[in-house]
């Protein structure tokens, strides 16, 4: 206490100053508006700057939590997303729109490679949140792969980057069918085949997911037509297609379920 | 009551009736209005009590702000160039041992000339640092303090410098 005092003394002259200075502002914005709303103007500029400093620190310490949720609104708007091309398939005056058979969930991509002919991915999602094998995987625009097997909480995929995987598409202007196969160099350069030259195509087409198979649904888009080539002997185009995304960059990706697979499945062992 | 505070009070009510009811009806073109009152705060003798003097500054400045009608600009300066006379004053004189008494007591005549100089000017710039209070009107600040400053000093020039032969 005593110390206290002493400070106090010791420190008069200033603090006497300062009382006697807020007593003159106060003063000073009592007398002349244009003084008072002046320091108004600088008490809400200080105290809205500090407020702007505090709340991007809470931001900072939400951004996990932020990112959480977003994840949760882009699995949900991808599924809907995914549902708005169904009208082509299952037209909605024929069946009920509950008939879309697949469901969407998120993952992040672990393992990423392109340096070889046949690349994996590894995901952090596995048979704990229901990914089986055979799964579809989509990124935002464009495929990533299929499922090959499944662990307790991984799964691995063949990558579209593997030069044995081929991919159901279709033109966006027009009805052609074509299988989509790596080329085995540029992670973005990819081969159109079995495509029949009879069909209309030109430059910068649009190219998306056919929806012929159990794995990916109609009208994901992959990427367009970079190069053209008829071939008449053959009967077929010579196709390159440039994807949107280059699928060794991806971090995220969406596991797509299709709920009817194993009855497809049947179907077609019953061709057999 | 010892003398020298009657004669302190007594130049308190001298210098603030000559500053409201002469000086600021001057407006010489138009807008300056040199200030006598500073002096008051300058011929306060330094060895005397600065936490007193704190007060006296307040007091004069407020109650010509009370007297004429203006908001609080004179408080705030002579308060502010209260506080800050120990540090004008050992910038002015130098540190040495033997701080003069009071400014009139110094022989060396520059120094009482800078430590005018620095006084006024830096009561001048807060006080249209308050008038003002505004980035846009630095210009306005500046050339205002120093106009003015340059009439006060005029004035308080001569004042200070009779008032010490007549010692």
């Amino acid at each position: 206490m005593q110390r206290i005092i002493n400070a106090l003394v010791q420190y008069r002259n200033p603090i006497i100053y300062i009382l006697l200075m807020v007593f003159s502002i106060l003063f000073l914005s009592s007398r002349s508006s244009f003084h008072k709303n002046k320091l108004e103007h600088l008490g809400f500029y200080i105290s809205s700057s500090l407020y702007d400093f505090s709340s991007s620190i809470n931001q900072y310490f939400n951004l996990k939590e932020i990112n959480e949720i977003l994840l949760k609104e882009n699995t949900r708007l991808k599924s809907l997303n995914l549902k708005v091309n169904a009208p082509f398939l299952y037209n909605k005056y024929l069946v009920s729109h509950k008939r879309f058979p697949f469901l969407v969930k998120d993952a992040n991509v672990i393992k990423n490679s392109h340096l070889n002919q046949r690349n994996y991915i590894i995901i952090d999602k596995g048979s704990e949140n229901g990914v089986k094998t055979e799964m579809g995987v989509i990124t935002t625009n464009g495929v990533l792969g299929i499922v090959k097997s499944v662990s307790r909480k991984y799964a691995s995929v063949i990558s579209i980057l593997h030069k044995d995987l081929k991919i159901n598409v279709r033109l966006k202007n027009s009805a052609a069918f074509g299988s989509l196969v790596w080329k085995g160099k540029n992670p973005r350069e990819f081969a159109i085949e079995d495509v029949v030259s009879s069909s209309k195509l030109n430059l910068g087409d649009t190219i998306v997911t056919g929806g012929m198979s159990s794995y990916f649904p109609y009208g994901i888009p992959l990427g367009k037509i970079s190069k053209l080539e008829n071939d008449n002997n053959t009967g077929y185009y010579t196709l390159t297609a440039e994807l949107f995304e280059n699928p060794s960059q991806i971090y995220l990706g969406y596991v797509i379920e299709n709920k009817f697979k194993d009855e497809i499945e049947f179907l077609n062992k019953d061709l057999k | 009551m010892n003398s020298i505070t009657i004669k302190t009070f007594s130049s308190f009510i001298i210098f603030l009736l000559l500053q409201v009811f002469i000086f600021n009806q001057v407006n010489l073109f138009g807008y300056i209005n040199p200030m006598l009152y500073v002096l008051f705060l300058i011929n306060y003798r330094f060895d005397r009590n600065q936490t007193f003097f704190l007060f006296l500054g307040f007091f004069i400045g407020f109650f010509i702000d009370l007297m004429s009608q203006t908001g609080g600009a004179h408080t705030i300066a002579s308060l502010t160039v209260s506080f800050l006379r120990p540090l004008l004053i050992r910038n002015a004189f130098g540190v040495i041992s033997e701080l003069p008494k009071s400014f009139k007591n110094d022989p060396r005549k520059l120094n009482r000339i800078l430590f005018l100089f620095l006084f006024i000017l830096t009561h001048h710039l807060t006080y249209f640092i308050v008038i003002y209070f505004s980035w846009d009107a630095f210009l306005l600040i500046i050339s205002g303090a120093l106009i003015t400053s340059f009439f006060s000093i005029i004035l308080v020039l001569p004042i200070s410098f009779i008032s010490k032969t007549s010692k």
